[in-house]
């Protein structure tokens, strides 16, 4: 079991409650949508997944680990084995494809050897070969969004968390990094996608979670969503 | 740190100190202004506890002795007053020694011996206290020794004079550390507007799993290296400043300007070290908000 969540409740200090009693697990492995509208809690869930927030109350463990016990000096090692892909993209716009992507691995350490055989590797797993050089703002959406892909698998993470990766991008482009997506998940890493693109989440025909209001109203095995 | 990340960290400084160069200008010379007040007040600080200490050096007791001691008994109460607690240097003023002294204050053509005749005055004694604050209580004493007639001290001017002093090194002290907290505000407010705008990154860096240590080493060697350069303009233009007032006027008050070398050297070498101290505080001060993802 990679990831689990047990009663999980999150109250901001606004007084907004954005998670209402979750309880899920996620096997190593699998394809998974997190369905639901905006203000249904998919954000939330997504950020207590690699602790940038915090339960107010309730147990999540990623692999095995209690990350609400976790200290703070250990949340790095965390972080290193989750990627995220965001809707925005988050590139850095004043590095180059490659740059971005070494950023990456430059923070957690990695060394020159290391950066220089995993680049390549990466830039054309997600189709960007011969774009290395390009800077954020010359390249169209999709190619954004490979970047940003390209940097979260960097560090080879055991899950790749997207939220809304497609949301900024026409159908057509969606579906191919849908595709890319699956790709990255038949090579053994579990993907986590937060969305209310139905059309998408239809068409995968994968497990979907469908979050209301900060509860589960439903989990089905195979593209199915109440909303 | 690992040696590759120590490179890394310098380069990430100075990217950003080229990428941000009317921010970090702004910055330096912040701390350039910042630190030449502080430099100023510093030096307007030594040279008020230069004349400080003047002044209260020149406090001694003058012991009066009677009039027919003779030179043993003389001798015995100098003992006496050198035995005493605190007492730094006993001098010997013969009555024919006080008298020309007198008559030097006189002009020439006076004759002040031809005028009284016989010399009025008793031989006395000039002491000094280690501690100048410490002379009444060994007038005190003095005034007890068999043979001492008298004692003076400057009694009641003495005690203003101290509590003058003291009030003009507490007032210093408190417009120093006024200053430093000044600079170190500013040198935070200059850096946070750097650190936010690279904000993105921080909260990338932190998402991808970077350490708290590995985001601040590059800002703290860039508010390092702004402290630094602002505090040696700073220290340029006070050591030029200054020794050309040394030079040019020499005294103030009758006290001379305080020029030793080496007390000013360890002054601008402090200057130095406390600009590079503010820089670290301050970026300090203005990241920590930001690593809290």
């Amino acid at each position: 079991m990679l990831v689990q969540f047990y009663n999980v409740s999150k109250k901001y200090d606004n007084g907004v409650i954005a998670l209402n009693d979750v309880s899920l697990k996620i096997d190593r492995g699998e394809f998974l949508f997190l369905m639901g509208q905006s203000g249904a809690g998919k954000s939330t869930l997504v950020k207590l997944l690699f602790r940038e927030e915090l339960p107010t109350r309730g147990q999540i463990f990623v692999a095995s680990r209690s990350i609400v016990r976790m200290r703070r000096s250990d949340i790095p090692k965390l972080r290193r084995n989750i990627g995220v892909i965001f809707q925005d993209f988050k590139l850095l716009e004043t590095k180059t494809v490659k740059e971005n992507i070494a950023f990456a691995m430059q923070v957690v350490g990695a060394s020159k050897r290391d950066m220089q055989a995993r680049i390549p590797e990466i830039i054309k797993m997600v189709g960007l070969h011969g774009r290395e050089d390009s800077f954020p703002a010359q390249l169209s959406g999709g190619e954004q969004q490979r970047v940003g892909i390209a940097r979260a698998l960097a560090n080879r993470p055991l899950v790749l968390i997207a939220d809304e990766p497609t949301g900024n991008l026409d159908l057509e482009t969606a579906q191919e990094i849908m595709e890319l997506l699956y790709d990255i998940n038949r090579l053994g890493t579990t993907v986590i996608m937060a969305t209310h693109a139905r059309e998408l989440v239809k068409a995968a025909n994968k497990r979907v979670i469908t979050l209301d209001k900060g509860k589960v109203v439903s989990d089905t095995p195979s593209g199915e969503c109440l909303l | 740190m690992k040696p590759a990340n120590a490179i890394y960290f310098i380069r990430e400084a100075a990217q950003s100190l080229s990428r941000n160069r009317v921010l970090s200008l702004a910055t330096i010379t912040t701390v350039a202004v910042s630190i030449l007040i502080l430099g100023i007040a510093l030096l307007m600080t030594v040279n008020t506890g230069n004349i400080m200490n003047r002044l209260e050096s020149d406090v001694q007791v003058i012991a009066f002795l009677d009039k027919n001691l003779t030179s043993g008994e003389i001798s015995a109460v100098r003992h006496s007053i050198e035995k005493i607690d605190g007492v730094k240097s006993v001098k010997f003023v013969s009555r024919d020694e006080a008298l020309k002294k007198l008559q030097e204050s006189y002009s020439k053509d006076y004759d002040l011996k031809a005028t009284i005749g016989k010399n009025p005055l008793p031989n006395t004694f000039d002491v000094k206290a280690k501690d100048p604050h410490q002379v009444a209580i060994i007038a005190a004493k003095i005034n007890r020794i068999n043979g001492v007639y008298k004692v003076n001290y400057g009694q009641g001017v003495v005690e203003r004079l101290f509590q003058v002093t003291r009030w003009v090194r507490i007032v210093s002290i408190g417009f120093i550390v006024l200053l430093a907290a000044g600079a170190v505000f500013l040198i935070a407010t200059t850096i946070r507007l750097a650190i936010f705008a690279r904000r993105k990154e921080i909260y990338l860096m932190k998402l991808i799993g970077a350490t708290d240590w590995f985001v601040r080493w590059p800002f703290f060697i860039e508010g390092m290296f702004m402290g630094i350069s602002g505090s040696l303009i700073a220290v340029l233009l006070l050591a030029l400043g200054y020794n050309s007032l040394v030079s040019r006027i020499g005294t103030v008050f009758f006290m001379p300007l305080v020029s030793d070398p080496h007390l000013l050297s360890q002054l601008y070498l402090s200057l130095i070290g406390i600009g590079a101290l503010l820089g670290m505080i301050g970026t300090y001060i203005s990241i920590n908000r930001f690593l809290k993802v």
